[in-house]
């Protein structure tokens, strides 16, 4: 296996073949990234079905666009930001109104899960429990704005750092833990309101 | 500690397991602790939502990929004709359409402005007026544009 010193002198060059447009060395490249994007583009938009199409015009933008790479940040950066860049413009066009759900989850077994989740030590959520919050969380996601879903999902569900997302999404470190703080509250008060009206 | 803190504690820290002073205000503060429980229903399903495995890319996925980065310079050159094909239809239909709403708006009325003709017979009718001998040198300060109405110093009202 290649030292990774080796692995980015390596990436380099077909990022430099790639700029003058060969097509071969960005196909290196997108073996090499390609679970990643699709990793990234799957947790923002939640549509396993659309993801590889979405994925390809992702690989397509870059292509066109790598000419502006200038190297300052690292590429996987650079290509994770024209992903979510291409998931936001999916999520704009998308209207988030359409999303209806309806609560599907019992008094008593709501009461159950809030037990368990207040005391993991005694075994967590079992494989229907966890399907149902996994429902329940999903279909916030789905409701909220599409910034919010895009930070929520690179921080809660890719485990990214506020550092990674930051250069990501080309913003300074304290926005984006603002961004999170707002998107998170958002999400509970959705929750709230939700409770509340069923 | 105060509603204020322990809230913030919650919605920003996100902690994975509330601290003893936030534990102790939870107990005596229902409010508060609804807020608590919320957050750890969407904690339990963010982190269940992060174990299901992302879609992997299918068979040839960077093959099928080089093979439309090869077609599409073809393909951008297609679209850029049928875009400029699309442009000049739509013009053409707009031209046709402003030649037909001129052609069918009515021949007078309040939207349309005085002809060609009726601006030439008004001239002729100045000129003639300008030119009789009755009324030469009888409108000094018109200078034979408009007859004067009678009354109003004109002809026939010598003193």
């Amino acid at each position: 296996m290649d030292s990774l010193p080796a692995q980015e002198a390596q990436e380099l060059a077909w990022i430099k073949r790639a700029q003058r447009g060969e097509h071969e060395a960005f196909g290196l490249l997108v073996e090499r990234y390609q679970r990643r994007v699709f990793s990234q583009v799957f947790r923002v938009i939640r549509r396993p079905d659309e993801v590889e199409d979405m994925a390809q015009e992702v690989f397509l933008k870059a292509f066109r666009a790598i000419r502006s790479y200038d190297f300052r940040s690292p590429f996987g950066a650079w290509l994770s930001r024209v992903a979510i860049n291409h998931c936001l413009d999916y999520l704009r066009k998308e209207r988030a109104s359409r999303v209806t759900y309806h609560w599907q989850m019992g008094e008593e077994s709501l009461r159950r899960i809030e037990a368990q989740t207040e005391n993991p030590e005694g075994g967590g959520l079992d494989p229907e429990q966890q399907a149902t919050v996994r429902d329940l969380v999903g279909k916030l996601l789905d409701r909220a704005p599409g910034e919010d879903r895009i930070v929520l999902g690179l921080k809660e569900l890719e485990g990214l750092s506020v550092e990674e997302i930051a250069e990501i999404l080309n913003l300074k470190q304290s926005t984006v833990k603002v961004r999170l703080h707002r998107a998170r509250k958002r999400m509970l008060e959705d929750l709230k309101g939700w409770r509340q009206g069923r | 500690m105060r509603c204020e803190e322990v809230r913030k504690i919650i919605a920003e820290d996100w902690p994975e397991e509330a601290p003893a002073a936030v534990r102790e205000h939870l107990a005596g503060c229902p409010v508060c602790d609804s807020l608590a429980r919320d957050h750890r229903l969407v904690r339990a399903g963010f982190h269940a939502l992060a174990a299901e495995p992302a879609p992997e890319p299918s068979w040839g996925f960077s093959t099928r990929l080089l093979r439309r980065l090869q077609e599409s310079p073809e393909r951008e050159g297609a679209e850029f004709l049928e875009r400029v094909g699309r442009r000049v239809v739509y013009a053409t239909f707009l031209l046709a359409l402003t030649l037909l709403l001129a052609l069918a708006l009515p021949s007078s009325g309040p939207l349309r402005g005085p002809t060609t003709a009726e601006l030439y017979l008004a001239q002729s009718e100045v000129v003639i007026a300008g030119n009789d001998p009755v009324f030469t040198g009888e409108f000094p300060e018109n200078n034979g544009a408009t007859p004067v109405a009678p009354g109003n110093g004109g002809a026939g009202e010598k003193p």
